[in-house]
């Protein structure tokens, strides 16, 4: 299979295919992207077409020593940034997010969002680039331009956090998890 | 959780268990973890989290190339063919590359020069000139043709790449090809080292088998160097299939240590050039076996190299080129089968 990074050289010396196969390979990665910190599906849609609008009119400064998927999370930040500065500067009548559609949604994945809520910002957007973009500890680091030691800290921070929110909630009303169909396995759980 | 009956952090748990620890630490981990209970708790809590996170799953998006995106790629195209029919500023261009070319040549006399005078072993000890420079590089002026430096047997070229280091190490690599397009993965691996058949463009610039496409080196990098030594292989690669001259490749190499955006060496990065295969350069063939270790730029005398009997010796691959990087190699007196070799 051709690589990511060949595809992105193949674009930029004028190759329509090469931008056709990047914008299949991403496109979900980057609409997952802007949809789990967005809650908004519409601005998701959106955005993500802005990312790749961005790729087309700056790929001829695409180097290959970076990887096109950090390449296009750091375009994807720098947008998902104006869109919070836009969402905190605008009139809150018009331009709230919409609440999340819980519909459909189980219970243990929403209290997985409402644990990921409590973490502080910047971890959550660390440990959020890990999981979700499955980003390596030095690509986040290149990132948000921060030592891979700091990322690494602050991931581990982060679960362990988000550990005693997901059991603190567990304690309080021990439903919701064997509700969701599938048991937690817990510390003598089968792995 | 106490660490103080613990060899072991949770933290360097965690980044074991997202695969972010050297081979070194990584199989210390797992022989503690295999006998400590507590820690085996805290993995299977690490894991169960990250499946609580992954059942977040997104809806998939009813995405297409929008109209907008196809004016853009159709705005994107028309000008770089007007492009090709009359290059901006490629006056300019071509002066400022004659310029930089008279100074790489005069770079290059300098360098002759040095050699000659010096008689330089550690010169002929990887990919550099020798006292032969001036017909070798006569024989290699410039850029072949892309598949003189492809192999069209892959299972050879994954076997070649696998030989640089013991099958201890090598069988659980990641193998890289060289393709059209740029080095693919055509074995995943599992203890994060990385493998792969480097090409004579990883020479020093200096070199006269710089274009030499009989160059194939087998190298195998352990997880600290196939994250910040082995982007530096991909990026000069990209730069050579996309045709870039050398001084472009310079100019971009140089830009990207300034701008932090090409890794600098991470602490341990070290690699394994043990195979009695490879073509290093005309004058060595594939040489004797040894291992590398990258660093900073570091006074070569902080490790002894270069001193008499040292075992160590400063590699001159990167030594004043674009990459601030110091590389010092150790023979050592097996080949990556195990039998006997000539030590450096």
């Amino acid at each position: 299979m051709t690589s990511d990074e060949a595809l992105m050289l193949e674009f930029q010396r004028g190759s329509r295919a090469a931008f056709e196969e990047l914008f299949a390979r991403y496109r979900k990665t980057l609409y997952g992207f802007f949809r789990r910190r967005l809650n908004n599906p519409e601005r998701a849609e959106e955005l993500t077409q802005e990312t790749f609008l961005a790729v087309i009119r700056s790929a001829s400064r695409y180097e290959p020593r970076a990887l096109v998927g950090t390449y296009l999370c750091s375009i994807a930040l720098k947008l998902l940034a104006a869109e919070r500065r836009k969402l905190l500067t605008s009139s809150p009548s018009v331009e709230a997010a919409p609440e999340p559609n819980t519909e459909g949604t189980s219970e243990r994945v929403l209290w997985v969002r409402q644990a990921m809520e409590k973490l502080d910002a910047p971890d959550r957007e660390i440990l959020m680039l890990r999981e979700y973009e499955q980003l390596s500890y030095s690509e986040i680091g290149e990132l948000l331009r921060i030592p891979v030691n700091t990322v690494r800290s602050r991931i581990f921070r982060s679960r362990l956090a988000l550990k005693n929110h997901l059991e603190s909630e567990a304690r309080s009303n021990p439903s919701p998890r064997t509700s969701g169909g599938q048991p937690h396995p817990g510390r003598r759980g089968t792995q | 959780m106490s660490t103080n009956m613990h060899l072991i952090e949770p933290e360097e748990l965690m980044a074991y268990l997202d695969g972010e620890l050297p081979a070194d630490q990584a199989n210390e981990v797992l022989s503690h973890l295999e006998l400590c209970p507590e820690c085996q708790t805290l993995a299977a809590d690490f894991r169960t989290l990250s499946r609580e996170l992954m059942a977040w799953e997104i809806e998939s998006p009813e995405l297409s190339i929008s109209p907008e995106m196809d004016a853009a790629l159709r705005d994107r195209f028309q000008k770089q063919e007007a492009a090709k029919v009359s290059p901006p500023g490629l006056e300019k261009r071509i002066k400022r590359m004659t310029t930089s070319r008279w100074i790489w040549a005069g770079a290059l006399a300098v360098v002759a020069i040095v050699c000659v005078a010096t008689g330089l072993m550690l010169l002929m000890l990887t990919r550099t000139g020798s006292h032969r420079t001036q017909d070798r590089s006569a024989a290699y002026p410039s850029m072949a043709s892309i598949e003189q430096y492809l192999m069209p047997d892959r299972n050879a070229e994954i076997a070649l790449a696998r030989s640089a280091a013991p099958a201890a190490i090598s069988s659980d690599a990641k193998i890289l090809v060289l393709g059209w397009r740029g080095y693919e993965t055509a074995v995943e691996g599992r203890n994060g080292f990385v493998c792969v058949v480097e090409r004579s463009w990883m020479n020093p610039f200096n070199s006269a088998e710089f274009w030499s496409p009989k160059v194939r080196v087998p190298i195998c990098y352990n997880p600290a160097a196939a994250r910040s030594i082995l982007p530096l292989t991909f990026n000069r690669t990209a730069m050579v299939l996309a045709g870039w001259s050398k001084a472009q490749m310079i100019d971009n190499i140089k830009a990207g240590f300034n701008n932090q955006e090409l890794p600098v060496p991470e602490p341990g990065a070290m690699s394994y050039m043990m195979s009695r295969a490879g073509h290093l350069n005309d004058a060595l063939g594939h040489y004797v076996p040894h291992l590398m270790f990258y660093f900073p730029l570091t006074d070569k005398y902080s490790w002894g190299a270069d001193l008499p009997e040292s075992p160590v010796a400063l590699n001159p691959q990167f030594r004043d080129g674009p990459e601030p990087i110091t590389e010092f190699v150790i023979g050592v007196g097996k080949w990556s089968d195990g039998t006997d070799a000539p030590v450096m």
